[in-house]
């Protein structure tokens, strides 16, 4: 029953064409012979068997060759395995200062940008492990979704090709993380969920915002990891401002005690290279380590092949019906025979 | 025996069905032939600007729909019909630049983040309220330049702020490099454009004197000595308020066209939710990839036909020898 149902045909019209198949009933393949009763022939059942086997093998040639020409298939089917990754929600700061280098510079030579290092190591990540599924999410002034949740690694790959590309104004988290959230979706809880934000800095988080964000964040209990690309001379995430401590003052000291304040196992790192970019993400892999149910696509299998096969059975028969082929008459008749046209008569030879 | 055997090999039926039986044997052996076929490789930016937000298309149960959903509509329709291995990058315009997402993605085999993604295109994406489309126009030139694409230019053409009366600043590439087309959207008659507070909520639509209805930086233009009050000192541009209808928007086509020609593109209008396959392959480079044909459909037609003749020729014969009348007994044994 579920083989039947998981069997199609790329192009099911040409089905249609099937009663052809039925043919053979009507007319037969093999020659015509002048008799002049039918009756003066005894009724014979080994010719009688044959011509049947001949009317089948020219249903089942009709037949099979339309089948064949359908392109038929067994449709594939999904398998749910379980496989070691995550979920990971990327949230990339695309703000203009991410264009420079951890050392506050425009790049020149060898140097490379933040964007650059983060694209470069972050490309190498994705697709390490088969079974991990990624989201990206660039923000600046507003969010955009790039690409949503998929386990089509080049596509994610592609997404953060483009994150080096010259840059915008501000680094909006708050709003960036408010879309980063949602791309989990309603799937299965027991996955290892991730927020991965990767900026060079941070922003006030607005307090009528802090509300709704930590619901969503208690609601999704993601897995949280800020990965801080600390510019040279820039505060650390742990420098207490000498004046006074407020997030104007000191954005990032406060978004890490935020972040410290959400109850989601949360994990900051501050790279001041790309060797602590890469040390960071090798660390962030080996943390994530959870199993998750991943589907295989099994492909569709295509059965035109056997479509064939079977046509050509029939079609071996036919052929070697025609070939043993053999009129009523004896040889001297048949090469008088061969002058008139074979198919002139109305009574069937018989098949013999 | 031979004889009989040889009248047999004579008879043109045992022929065609030999014949059909040899197709059908090579359908197993030569089932593809390589050719090459013609992929796109193309980068798609789209205008996400307050303008593309006028409702002037409709859907096919008539409810009305906005410029950008009706360009993200026809943006999807084109990646489901575009030749495996084709490629679509996309980036999105406003302000006077265009913002890469993503490099290009293979239509097929990524289909559905591919999909997503357009489908994620939103006017709150946007960053600044300008749209200054003859500089992102160049820019995005450029950007396809750099990532070796073909570029789709989906916009409405409505630069705001107008540009000045001496126009805007001029194409400094060279035309042609980058083929491709732009797509006008909107409809032809003026309509309202909706206005959005700061948390997205739609408030009503922008009215006459929200927005700048003349550019006056720049020199005056050339009527400017015969506008009420003017004086040519402290009242260049005349002593009154600009009028206008800036506040309303159609599709610009005469300036998108007058940038397609500057540039080297060519020009389509959006005129629903698809319809950009045909331009495009008219305006994109072709790109020879190695593709693969299936022979076997072919073989098995003919053999088909071969079959279906062995049964149906000879009563058909039969049938014109006695002047149409049907045989008259057909005895089946």
């Amino acid at each position: 029953m579920t083989l039947l149902s998981r069997l199609g045909a790329t192009l099911p019209q040409i089905l249609w064409l099937l009663p052809l198949a039925l043919l053979p009933l009507v007319v037969c393949s093999q020659r015509r012979t002048l008799v002049s009763a039918i009756a003066a022939a005894p009724a014979d059942g080994l010719s009688r068997t044959i011509g049947w086997a001949l009317r089948l093998a020219g249903i089942v040639a009709i037949g099979g060759l339309i089948l064949a020409l359908s392109g038929p298939y067994r449709s594939g089917e999904t398998i749910t395995r379980t496989g070691i990754g995550a979920q990971i929600s990327m949230l990339i700061d695309r703000s203009g200062s991410m264009n420079e280098t951890f050392a506050g510079k425009q790049p020149s030579g060898a140097e490379e940008s933040k964007a650059a290092a983060s694209r470069r190591l972050l490309a190498d990540f994705v697709g390490s492990r088969a079974h991990d599924q990624f989201a990206v999410t660039a923000f600046s002034t507003s969010p955009m979704l790039v690409v949503p949740m998929t386990d089509r690694h080049a596509a994610v790959r592609a997404a953060i090709a483009a994150i080096d590309r010259p840059g915008l104004d501000y680094t909006n988290v708050a709003r960036g993380l408010g879309m980063a959230l949602p791309q989990f979706g309603a799937g299965a809880a027991q996955v290892s969920r991730v927020v991965l934000l990767v900026s060079d800095g941070a922003a006030v988080i607005d307090p009528k915002i802090q509300g709704p964000l930590r619901a969503e964040i208690a609601k999704i209990h993601p897995n949280l990891y800020w990965l801080f690309l600390r510019t040279k001379g820039s505060p650390s995430i742990y420098d207490k401002p000498a004046g006074e401590d407020t997030p104007q003052a000191a954005p990032e000291r406060h978004l890490d005690l935020f972040f410290k304040s959400l109850g989601v196992p949360y994990r900051a790192f501050e790279a001041e290279g790309p060797e602590q970019v890469a040390e960071a993400i090798r660390q962030i892999e080996s943390l994530e380590r959870d199993p998750i149910p991943y589907t295989e696509q099994r492909p569709r299998r295509d059965l035109t092949p056997w479509a064939y096969a079977l046509a050509m059975a029939g079609l071996l028969v036919l052929v070697a019906g025609k070939l043993l082929e053999a009129d009523l008459q004896g040889g001297g008749r048949a090469a008088a025979a061969r002058t008139a046209p074979d198919d002139a008569t109305d009574e069937r030879r018989l098949a013999a | 025996m031979t004889r009989f055997l040889a009248r047999n090999l004579r008879d043109w039926r045992l022929q065609a069905l030999a014949g059909a039986l040899v197709l059908l044997a090579m359908t197993f052996v030569v089932s593809t032939v390589t050719l090459t076929r013609n992929m796109i490789d193309v980068l798609a930016v789209v205008d996400i600007t307050g303008s593309m937000n006028v409702r002037d298309y409709k859907r096919p149960d008539g409810t009305p729909a906005s410029r950008l959903e009706t360009a993200k509509a026809a943006l999807r329709d084109l990646v489901s019909r575009l030749p495996c291995g084709s490629r679509l990058a996309l980036g999105i315009f406003t302000e006077r630049r265009p913002f890469l997402l993503f490099t290009p993605i293979e239509v097929c085999r990524d289909f559905s983040p591919l999909d997503g993604a357009l489908d994620a295109l939103d006017w709150r994406m946007a960053w600044e309220g300008d749209s200054r489309i003859s500089a992102g126009l160049y820019r995005s030139i450029e950007m396809a330049a750099g990532l070796g694409t073909d570029l789709i230019f989906i916009s409405d053409g409505h630069e705001a702020p107008p540009p000045p009366s001496t126009g805007g600043p001029d194409f400094e590439g060279k035309p042609g490099v980058v083929r491709g087309f732009i797509v006008g959207a909107g409809g032809y008659g003026l309509s309202q454009i909706p206005k959005f507070d700061d948390r997205g909520r739609e408030t009503g639509f922008y009215g006459e004197t929200d927005v700048q209805q003349e550019n006056r930086f720049g020199p005056p233009p050339a009527d400017a000595e015969s506008r009420p009050g003017y004086e040519p000192r402290n009242a260049p541009f005349g002593a009154t308020a600009a009028h206008g209808t800036e506040h309303l928007s159609s599709v610009r086509e005469p300036y998108l066209k007058k940038l397609a020609a500057e540039t080297g593109l060519s020009y389509a209008h959006l005129d629903g939710p698809g319809g950009l396959l045909a331009p495009l392959m008219q305006a994109a480079t072709p790109r020879p990839l190695p593709g693969s044909l299936d022979l076997r459909p072919l073989l098995g037609s003919i053999a088909l036909g071969l079959l279906l003749a062995v049964y149906v020729v000879p009563p058909l014969r039969a049938l014109r020898r006695r002047g149409g009348s049907p045989p008259t007994s057909w005895k089946k044994v």
